[in-house]
């Protein structure tokens, strides 16, 4: 069996299917069609869906929900990610749970609302303030669109963070004919909920605590503020220092367990394409194309931005010399790729002009 | 919500130690609450806590109950997911003037339009306290702060002409240092189903004090407040001598000798039309001279929790539950045979 189906659909039936019961968004170009499908289909499982008043109070709700025992998602665009900034930093200092889907069109500001972009690699990664690491997740299909979202909502409780899926217009909106058994299924782990107990652990640092939800056994607390394990506000230095040190450790002392991608190699290829998302396809069509000129080349399509997955990265470029990132931004993600590159001569292939780019550009990179 | 539970005010209080300025308002808020909290028999594990930022959110942090100490302005959004999510659980905001009209301005207005089954409890100062004392968008004209040295050219937001005015299914004010007044609106704002907004003039002793002076000193208090009380005429001052009319929806103040005890307005805040209730809270624009307090309005309608849990039940009878592979697939799926 096939369907003709869109990344979006796609993203709200992976969400529904790793147990999302609360959604809340505001409209906007290109997400909108995810919230529409969660308004209509969320009832349906007995899920709440809510068209916030602004993407801040969205992503708000969305917070709340998920502290009264709800598994949450919100999906919006560049300039909603700016409005859901704030929120963002407090999912990461209350260790929220919550997954947030970016559909890509072109910025800054109001920018292309209907043109697809890759701009927002970096402001995923650092859009909010105190600089801590972030989870991010980017389909390059609608299949990946489907179980990544799956994926993200896993990681969310895993690591008790906000999860991104970054998309973009073109993948989000446009239909495609996949087959129904290229879906995999994603084991979505169940929330291991608190009861007594502080709400917050801090040793080992990268050890995370469960979710003390609302409403159900001892009251707890949560808040933006630096705080103790007992979710009190606190200004004592080993605490907050602490508190600091787990956030961040408790996602960078298991990369392994977020790390993926999408790895053809060919054993003895100069020639490595680095790839994600929407641009993930064009360098899996020009590795193919370029093998069949009889080109040696390896392709690599990041599924996890973020953190990026280093170790997958290294091993692909073993034996390569000369690595080519394309991407829909003038290099974003390249200087990520040159750090890890280790001299290696890395170089973009790039576009912002709102289209996509080319199979051919790429294999003209790669020769 | 209310069980068998007996509690006392201890119970309510948290073990942190409470660190707001000696003298502040806002300690006999936190008193009434608890009072009324423990009185009231309300289970306290149903019970949340949600604030902003600015001196009155740390509330969460000295109630003894599930508590959010959040982020500036954004404490209805978050209140609201969590009443929507868990109907059960009684919901509270604990917000300022700065926190709920400056920056907050936009959930504050639209909790209220859903009828969002959650209590804000509004402390209003009329000032910037924790951050030391800038004006506020409920600072009076011509106030002179150290964010308005030339003095507030601003004109300041009246709370509750606000909140009747966003649809607020219950409105009312009360004053801090009033706490009989006081766990009364509380204990009606918990009653109410939907969204209730409590204003409370709460005195910032440091860098606004005796804003309210004209409500809360012995001598001019018996002359300024204008207390509302359900079916009665709305009467005040000594001996009950002055009154209020309404007529072509402007209320005003009359001596009742003047026109008669049967001219005066009869307060009714369970009306749908919201017109008197509007015009009772226009009779001041600042606290500074006759004052209403007490309930202005308090009506019934469904609230967000019930009219969306209805339509999860209906959008379920209709599909029936649990209908996963069926959900989004149906119309675009077919077969090809290769
Ligand atoms: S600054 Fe004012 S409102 Fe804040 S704690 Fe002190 S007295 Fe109270």
């Amino acid at each position: 069996m096939r369907e003709y189906i869109d990344g979006s659909t796609a993203i709200v039936r992976g969400a529904l299917d790793a147990g999302c019961t609360f959604f809340a968004g505001y409209p906007i170009t290109p997400a909108s069609g995810i919230l529409m499908a969660m308004m209509r289909e969320l009832p349906k499982v007995g899920g709440v869906a809510i068209q916030g008043e602004d993407e801040i109070a969205s992503i708000g709700m969305c917070i709340g929900a998920t502290l009264a025992g709800s598994r949450a998602m919100t999906a919006t665009s560049g300039p909603g990610i700016s409005l859901y900034s704030e929120n963002i930093g407090l999912a990461v200092m209350g260790e929220v749970p919550l997954v947030i889907v970016d559909v890509q069109r072109l910025g800054p500001s109001t920018g292309g609302a209907t043109t697809v972009s890759q701009g927002d690699v970096q402001f995923v990664r650092w859009g909010t303030g105190g600089g801590f690491p972030i989870i991010a997740l980017a389909p390059s299909t609608v299949t990946e669109s489907y179980w990544l979202t799956a994926k993200a909502f896993d990681l969310a409780e895993r690591f008790r963070c906000p999860v991104f899926v970054v998309t973009d217009k073109e993948l989000a909106t446009t239909l495609t004919t996949v087959d129904l058994e290229s879906y995999p299924t994603i084991q979505v782990r169940d929330r291991e909920v608190g009861s007594g107990g502080p709400p917050y652990r801090y040793a080992p640092a990268d050890e995370v605590a469960p979710l003390h939800e609302f409403g159900r056994g001892a009251t707890v607390r949560f808040t933006g503020s630096t705080h103790d394990t007992g979710g009190y506000i606190t200004k004592h230095l080993p605490t907050v220092d602490a508190l600091n040190r787990h956030l961040s450790e408790k996602i960078e002392d298991h990369r392994d367990e977020i790390e993926l991608a999408d790895a053809d190699l060919e054993d003895g290829a100069p020639t490595l394409v680095i790839g994600y998302g929407v641009t993930g396809g064009a360098v899996r069509a020009a590795v193919a194309e370029a093998r069949r000129r009889g080109i040696r080349v390896s392709g690599l399509v990041v599924q996890s931005l973020w953190p990026i997955p280093e170790t997958v990265i290294r091993r692909a470029m073993e034996g390569v010399d000369r690595v080519v990132v394309p991407e829909l931004n003038l290099g974003l993600y390249r200087r990520e790729v040159e750090r890890i590159a280790a001299g290696r001569s890395v170089v973009g292939v790039n576009r912002v002009d709102g289209e996509l780019i080319d199979v051919d550009q790429i294999v003209e990179a790669v020769t | 919500m209310t069980d068998t539970t007996q509690y006392t005010r201890q119970d309510w209080q948290s073990d942190q130690e409470v660190r707001w300025c000696p003298g502040c308002g806002d300690y006999t808020i936190l008193a009434s609450l608890q009072n009324f909290m423990a009185d009231f028999g309300v289970d306290r594990e149903n019970v949340v806590f949600v604030s902003g930022i600015g001196c009155a959110s740390r509330f969460p942090y000295y109630m003894n109950t599930y508590g959010m100490h959040g982020i500036h302005g954004r404490a209805p959004a978050i209140a609201s997911g969590l009443a929507v999510a868990r109907p059960d659980l009684s919901v509270w905001v604990v917000t300022g003037d700065g926190d709920a009209l400056s920056i907050g301005g936009n959930h504050i207005i639209h909790s209220m339009r859903r009828n969002i089954n959650i209590k804000v409890l509004l402390f209003n100062n009329q000032i910037y306290g924790l951050t030391k004392g800038q004006y506020s968008p409920t600072s009076e004209r011509g106030k002179k702060t150290k964010s308005s040295p030339w003095g507030v050219i601003d004109y300041p937001f009246n709370p509750v002409s606000l909140a009747i005015g966003a649809e607020a299914t219950f409105v009312a004010r009360t004053i801090d240092m009033d706490r009989p007044h006081t766990q009364e609106i509380l204990t009606a704002a918990y009653q109410h189903q939907g969204s209730a907004f409590v204003e409370i003039y709460q005195n910032c002793n440091v860098f606004n004090d005796k804003a309210f002076i004209a409500l809360t000193g012995k001598e001019e208090r018996d002359v300024n407040r204008i207390v509302l009380e359900q079916d009665k005429p709305v009467v005040f001052g000594p001996d009950d001598a002055m009154g209020v009319v309404i007529e072509h929806g402007e209320a005003r103040i009359v001596e009742v000798a003047d026109v008669g005890i049967d001219a005066i307005h009869v307060h009714d805040a369970t009306v749908e039309n919201a017109g008197a209730a509007f015009a009772l809270s226009r009779l001041s624009h600042g606290p500074t001279g006759p004052t209403p307090i007490g309930i202005f309005r308090s009506v019934d309608r469904s609230t967000y929790a019930s009219d969306l849990q209805q339509q999860i039940h209906d959008a379920q009878a209709a599909r029936g539950p649990g209908d996963l592979a069926l959900l989004i697939a149906g119309a675009g799926t077919w077969e090809v045979s290769d």
